[in-house]
């Protein structure tokens, strides 16, 4: 039941039929591309299911599918509790940021802090926070991609770093958001029905009972030293721990960049709402058709596939899918890995390519264009600049997950980025956009404290520093691998305190404009004129 | 390209009028009483979980019936949740929220500012101008 260490012919075909159709879709979008409102937020005219499937494709990255199937696989209740807090997260978007992001920024969150603040501190921090988060998810998904890649389809790890990057970045410098957005859509068309197909497969195994499935499950988990349980717990052991988990969850996704760009690109504030309504429930039928995936690997895979799922049972859904058309060396078996090989594949491409996006946002329209331009710029120039900046992240990125190789930390950098968007981006916005006393300062040190200590408190985590395997434990005393429980009570007391103790009161007043603005929709950038 | 004002329009809003206006005060009073209580709502039941799960494992491990824990119904009625709350968000925005959106910046609708209106592109290369 091992994947195939050779080149999979099988997998290298759906490979090229996913990135045909990928290259085709950047190439229609090209045609399209008018300016800085195409490149940045695809003219404003995705509606609103096209915008819920492609936050789902911008959200559900491998690690949502591969990981928490695997983690399910492996340890039962605990990888289920990731995806409750990956859901959860979007009432978290909706109640407090979706419509008010849509109405007050243009193309970047920096756009809605700047808003009523001095520009460029404002800005600075801004683009900081979302620098921060999209590096360190960006560097992950690429390792990860690098891993994956290798493994299912046989291809050096560096070539599939390196292959994963350059469609990134040809999506994304020559179609901009219309393309990204479309690949997004693809993508989760594709994932959804490669879930469903493959639940489909399980269920029938059980007679479509799923709470067969689950006592199927813990029985298949005989062996003494099982790390599987239907009680949480097994993964996840220190309760502080997982709380702080949890915050960091429901409250992270919040502050994503290249999530709450998404919104820029719907027509209306009604628009970006039905988005998140819908990307809601697909992704809430993503996590529940996970659990079947989990559970199914347990009963069909059982406890001697644990070796063949790797780190974090990251190969357990690929396996799975293998064993149900008919297992290894059979035509259904290799045809089903592939077309899941693939699906993980567009899943990857789908995600970076919405990072990389909010990161040139973050430099060519926050920094380049607002800060050092001063606005000066044509709207020809800030493409281009945004352009170079894709290009240069891209290639960064690529040669950090190429120089870093295999041995980076990929779980450690998603939770960082998630500790940090959680600690820094979101008390910023959400203060911006509702406290009326919220000034300069306040965002300066609330996205300061919140990025800082966010880093702080994972470099000095027992996992990080010394290291997993010591047993000294952390330097300064340390326990917690999640910095949430902390951090996020220190950015929002930054804002605050930076707020009080500073003497700016200029952003009284267009306080007032930004909060018309933000709960009607007067004044809010409009959509291009119909094709 | 700087941010999203553009000057004119800036300066044709009266922005003070439209937030003292009471179909706008309306506005932010009704939204705020749903928006608030429900947001408290999801925290709570949702950190509720994360802690039972965190710090009460076995009572999570207990089974309700074979292989289904009081674990995984208590998680499925977070996704239930954000569904109910999804779906009832929508609702009242289409009956509540967005008509009094409209009626607090009805003067301004049939102008180039109305959020919905069919417009010409901004201006390129707008300055900024700040209050």
């Amino acid at each position: 039941m091992t994947v195939v260490a050779a080149v999979n012919v099988e997998a290298l075909i759906v490979f090229a039929i996913v990135l045909s159709i990928t290259l085709g879709i950047t190439y229609w979008a090209s045609q399209r591309m008018t300016g800085a409102s195409t490149f940045y937020a695809a003219g404003r005219q995705i509606t609103g299911l096209q915008n819920g499937l492609a936050i789902s494709g911008d959200y559900l990255s491998a690690a949502s599918f591969l990981g928490i199937a695997g983690l399910i696989y492996l340890y039962g209740f605990d990888g289920f509790l990731y995806s409750i807090g990956f859901l959860v997260a979007f009432l978290t978007v909706m109640f407090l940021l979706a419509e008010r992001m849509r109405n007050a920024g243009k193309y970047t969150i920096a756009d809605v802090l700047s808003f009523r603040l001095n520009e460029r501190p404002a800005r600075t921090a801004a683009a900081l926070g979302t620098l921060a988060v999209a590096a360190f998810y960006l560097i992950a998904q690429m390792v990860g991609a690098g891993v994956l890649i290798q493994t299912l389809v046989g291809i050096n790890f560096n070539l599939a770093v390196v292959l994963t990057g350059a469609f990134m970045l040809c999506y994304v410098i020559f179609g901009g958001m219309l393309a990204t957005t479309w690949v997004q859509i693809i993508k989760a068309v594709l994932l959804m029905t490669g879930i469903v197909v493959m639940s489909l497969f399980v269920l029938e195994r059980v007679g479509f009972n799923p709470i067969d499935l689950f006592t199927q499950a813990e029985e298949n988990a005989t062996s003494e030293d099982t790390t599987f349980s239907l009680a949480p717990g097994t993964f996840l052991d220190t309760p502080l721990d997982t709380v702080s988990l949890g915050l960091a969850l429901v409250l992270g996704t919040a502050g994503l960049p290249h999530i709450l760009m998404r919104f820029f690109t719907v027509p209306s504030a009604k628009a970006a709402r039905g988005s998140v309504v819908w990307a809601m429930f697909i992704i809430g039928f993503f996590y529940l058709l996970t659990t079947f995936i989990g559970f199914g690997a347990r009963v069909v895979l059982g406890e001697d596939g644990v070796e063949a799922a790797g780190t974090g049972g990251n190969l357990a859904a690929p396996n799975l899918a293998q064993a149900l058309g008919g297992g290894a060396g059979t035509v259904g078996g290799d045809i089903f890995l592939a077309v899941i090989a693939g699906v993980a594949f567009a899943t990857i491409l789908a995600v970076v390519a919405g990072l990389v996006l909010s990161a040139s946002g973050a430099v060519a329209h926050d920094i380049y264009s607002s800060i050092i331009r001063k606005g000066q710029d044509s709207e020809k120039e800030e493409v281009v600049v945004a352009k170079i900046a894709a290009a240069s992240i891209g290639i960064i990125a690529i040669l950090i997950a190429v120089i870093g190789g295999e041995g980076l930390n990929v779980s450690f950098m998603v939770g960082l980025a998630f500790a940090i968007a959680a600690s820094a981006n979101f008390p910023a916005l959400l203060m911006a956009l509702t406290w009326r006393r919220f000034n300069t300062t306040g965002a300066v040190c609330g996205v300061g404290l919140g990025v800082f200590s966010a880093i702080f408190l994972i470099i000095v985590s027992p996992g990080v520093w010394p290291g997993a395997d010591s047993d000294t434990g952390s330097p300064i005393g340390w326990t917690l691998a999640n910095p949430g429980i902390v951090s996020i009570p220190l950015g929002f007391l930054g804002c605050i305190v930076g707020t009080l103790v500073s003497s700016e009161r200029g952003a009284e007043r267009s306080f007032t404009e930004l909060f018309v603005r933000s709960e009607t929709g007067l004044g809010a950038e409009k959509s291009l004129p119909g094709h | 390209m700087s941010d999203g004002r553009d000057p004119a329009q800036h300066e044709a809003i009266d922005w003070e009028a439209i937030e003292r206006s009471p179909e706008f005060q309306e506005l932010v009073t009704r939204r705020r009483r749903f928006v608030l209580p429900c947001t408290i709502f999801f925290l709570v039941w949702y950190m509720a979980f994360i802690v039972v799960a965190a710090y009460a494992p076995d009572f999570m491990g207990e089974s309700v019936y074979q292989g289904l824990t009081v674990g995984y119904c208590y998680a499925l009625t977070q996704f239930a949740m954000v569904f109910v709350l999804g779906i009832w968000y929508l609702k009242k925005s289409d009956s509540t929220f967005d008509p009094l959106a409209d009626r607090a910046i009805e003067s301004y609708r049939d102008d180039d500012s109305h959020p919905t209106g069919r417009l010409e592109r901004e201006p390129e290369a707008a300055p900024e101008v700040r209050s």
